[in-house]
């Protein structure tokens, strides 16, 4: 035990000496959720123009329909903006607006009469995912429309039921993938980093020679990046804490904490995936060439690991991949403790399966990096 | 002008020293795309809906099979599963049941995620409303749909052309602060400074190979995108002169990255997280007028929007913006760059002793 604490003292040190390791991890995680934030941390809104010519009262009805009728986010799915109309056209091609609604002159008299009322929706469709959104939601205001200009009742009413009380919206959910992403980028870096250094210093060759198990060098290490992770990790969390209210807590907390030290679990079990092999890719790898590819993997997995979405609920759209990393298994159940305050359901399957990872992560790292020394010394 | 190439000449031969960095600088992006073409969001949604049974039910699954677009994609893909399997086992499960002598389509939810509800909640609506239309007749309100262009395009293809500025960014920056930053850990910088040659031709050299470098990428990803979408630019040589300002500012970036901080880790740093920021927030998911006001507003700020406006009549044959606006902005930022990395260069390299 002795020597366990003279060895991370040692990294420690090490670590002090070069401390941009730490900045590795924090900064380009805390910029890529001010990016995902300014993105999709607004109103998700679509800007829309309507021009109203209807000389009767069905327009301005139609029209504040667009207000009334809320989507699951609380909020309208349309900003109607007023202007001019020349405006709302210029605006529109500027791709100022998403869209733009017209009501003709006729629109009420039409109603009225029950002679085919028309309005033209006019939308961008360069992409087919937004232009799908302009047809669906079109379908809602007209439903809403109906509604409130008493139309006979339609043949088949609408409602849902939800497994929670709450919604949760999208940006909370990607910064819960940052969040995971700054657990793994800080371990990774401060791993990665280290190593070289040692290599420079010829630490690593008097690692190679020492007559005892070399399990005793890289646990220190690894251990020490295990906390740099965790103090990166939850530096994020609190940033995301500042903006957006979420905090690791329970409905039920046995003991107080207990969220925050489930949060560190699951991610230390990520971490220890990634760490070793990074110490061993570390060994093999330049300098700079590893630092690049240490960065891209954590963004490239922050993409398919689920970093933009609930993987559970997403189960059909998830591609074979995403299942070769534990990121994909962790990140919702920190989800859980994050944004809805509920212990994972699925919490022993997901520690059995991080485990797993992390045992795979540290035989495989581990045993190459001991090989890799053992040849050096 | 010898000289010029023989500057040049070596510049790529430095990437002898740092073959891996080339390769996953270069080909990092489309592998990126390559991997989110997969997951990347599609109209077409799976809807589970119970075994059709009355005829109410016949005309409700019927109706969702005909929600979708015209000059486009379906957007439901009707699942018929039997009544008697456990709505648990679904994210969404449309079943339709008898309240007060009323059919009512009752969606459950697995999930609480509200832009999935949304997506469901609206496509079943969708469905709905087309059999409230049928019931209405000549009182049904019809929607005259005038989109923008002939055919509704694939996200894939905007989001492939939105990261080619990204590719060639990523590229350029990286390796500019690379060979900058090693020039000083592996002392050439000594060599530049005792050169007679003028620096502007040595920072001509590498800003030209940085350039070269950055057209690479981007256009392994430009062929990507074209094999997978099927969307090739009108006219590829109009790309490569649109590319050229962005690889310029950012192998300027890049440079100054490694001048002024002398170390690779930091300077790589710098530039990928300047190039994945100027990405993210230049359009990158769409154009930057059609988010939030914040968005749009520091959009204006990364050379990614103007060169995405410019891209964007290459690939789907409409203007974006003032193309005048965006090609000046672009030879602005460049020319300050331009003028930044002259300065640095002056100060870290010639006048420092």
């Amino acid at each position: 035990m002795k020597r366990f604490w003279i060895l991370i003292l040692t990294e420690f040190k090490a670590w002090r000496h070069d401390p941009i390791s730490a900045a590795g991890g924090f900064i380009p995680t805390t910029f890529i959720l001010l990016a995902f934030g300014l993105l999709f941390g607004g109103r998700l809104a679509f800007k829309l123009g309507v021009i109203n010519h209807d000389q009767g009262p069905y327009g301005g009805v139609l029209r504040q329909t667009f207000d009334e009728t809320l989507s699951p986010f609380g909020i309208p799915y349309y900003d109607v903006i007023d202007m001019s109309e020349d405006q709302t056209w210029e605006t529109y091609q500027d791709f100022g607006l998403e869209g733009v609604w017209v009501i003709p002159a006729d629109f009420s008299d039409s109603v009225e009469a029950g002679e085919n009322p028309k309005v033209e929706m006019h939308f961008s469709n360069y992409n087919d995912d937004r232009a799908k959104n302009h047809r669906i939601y079109a379908a809602e205001i007209m439903w809403r429309f109906y509604e409130k200009i008493d139309y006979p009742a339609p043949p088949l009413e609408l409602d849902e039921t939800y497994p929670l009380s709450t919604m949760i919206e999208w940006f909370p959910v990607i910064a819960v993938g940052v969040i995971l992403m700054a657990f793994m980028i800080g371990g990774m870096m401060n791993i990665f980093m280290l190593t070289y250094k040692e290599q420079i210093d010829h630490l690593t060759l008097e690692f190679g020679l020492a007559p005892r198990s070399l399990v005793w060098v890289l646990l220190p290490k690894t251990v020490l990046s295990l906390i740099m992770s965790i103090i990166t990790g939850t530096a994020l969390m609190g940033i995301v804490y500042l903006w957006i209210g979420d905090w690791p807590a329970l409905h039920a907390a046995i003991f107080p904490g207990q969220a925050l030290l489930g949060v560190w679990f699951l991610a230390s079990l990520v971490v220890l995936f990634w760490v070793p092999i990074t110490m061993a890719f570390g060994l093999r790898a330049q300098y700079f060439a590893g630092a690049i590819a240490v960065m891209l993997t954590a963004i490239t997995t922050f993409f398919i690991g689920g970093g933009l979405s609930l993987v559970r609920v997403n189960l059909d759209r998830a591609v074979w991949f995403t299942w070769l990393i534990p990121n994909a298994y962790a990140v919702d159940p920190m989800r859980d403790l994050i944004l809805f305050h509920e212990w994972p359901v699925d919490w022993d399957q997901t520690l059995l399966i991080l485990g797993g990872f992390a045992v795979l992560g540290l035989a495989f790292g581990w045993g190459s990096t001991i090989r890799q020394l053992r040849r050096l010394g | 002008m010898k000289r010029f190439f023989l500057l040049l000449a070596n510049e790529f031969k430095f990437a002898r020293t740092s073959i891996p960095v080339h390769i996953v600088a270069i080909l990092q992006p489309t592998l990126m795309y390559l991997l989110m073409t997969v997951i990347l969001v599609d109209p077409t949604f799976s809807m589970n809906v119970t075994q059709p049974d009355s005829k109410i039910e016949h005309d409700l699954a019927l109706a969702m099979q005909q929600v979708g677009s015209s000059i486009g994609k379906p957007y439901i893909d009707v699942h018929f599963v039997a009544a008697d399997e456990g709505q648990g086992e679904f994210r969404q499960l449309v079943v339709i049941e008898d309240r007060h002598d009323q059919a009512t389509a009752v969606q459950h939810y697995g999930l609480i995620d509200s832009n999935i509800v949304k997506n469901y909640r609206n496509r079943l609506t969708a469905a709905a409303l087309r059999l409230w239309d049928a019931d209405l007749g000549d009182q049904a309100i019809q929607i005259e749909e005038y989109a923008w262009l002939p055919q509704d395009v694939s996200y894939k293809v905007y989001f492939g052309m939105a990261l080619l500025p990204m590719a060639a960014a990523i590229a350029a920056s990286i390796i500019g602060s690379l060979l900058t930053a090693q020039d000083f850990e592996r002392g050439t910088i000594l060599q530049y400074r005792l050169s007679p040659m003028h620096p502007a031709l040595i920072l001509g050299a590498r800003l030209t190979r940085l350039i070269i470098t950055g057209m690479l990428s981007a256009g392994v990803l430009l062929v990507a995108v074209g094999a997978i979408t099927g969307f090739w630019p009108a006219t590829p040589w109009k790309v490569i002169l649109v590319l050229l300002p962005i690889c310029l500012i950012t192998g300027g970036l890049g440079i100054v990255a490694g001048l002024v901080i002398q170390k690779t880790i930091p300077s790589f740093m710098v530039a990928l997280i300047t190039s994945f920021i100027s990405w993210i927030i230049g359009s990158a998911f769409g154009l930057a007028a059609g988010f939030g006001r914040g968005y749009a507003a520091a959009s204006l700020f990364t050379p990614n929007t103007y060169t995405v406006e410019l891209l964007f009549p290459l690939y789907f044959g409409a203007p974006v913006g003032n193309p005048l606006v965006s090609m000046l902005v672009l030879s602005l930022m460049s020319l300050l760059m331009l003028g930044i990395c002259a300065l640095v260069y002056q100060f870290r390299v010639i006048s420092d002793d």
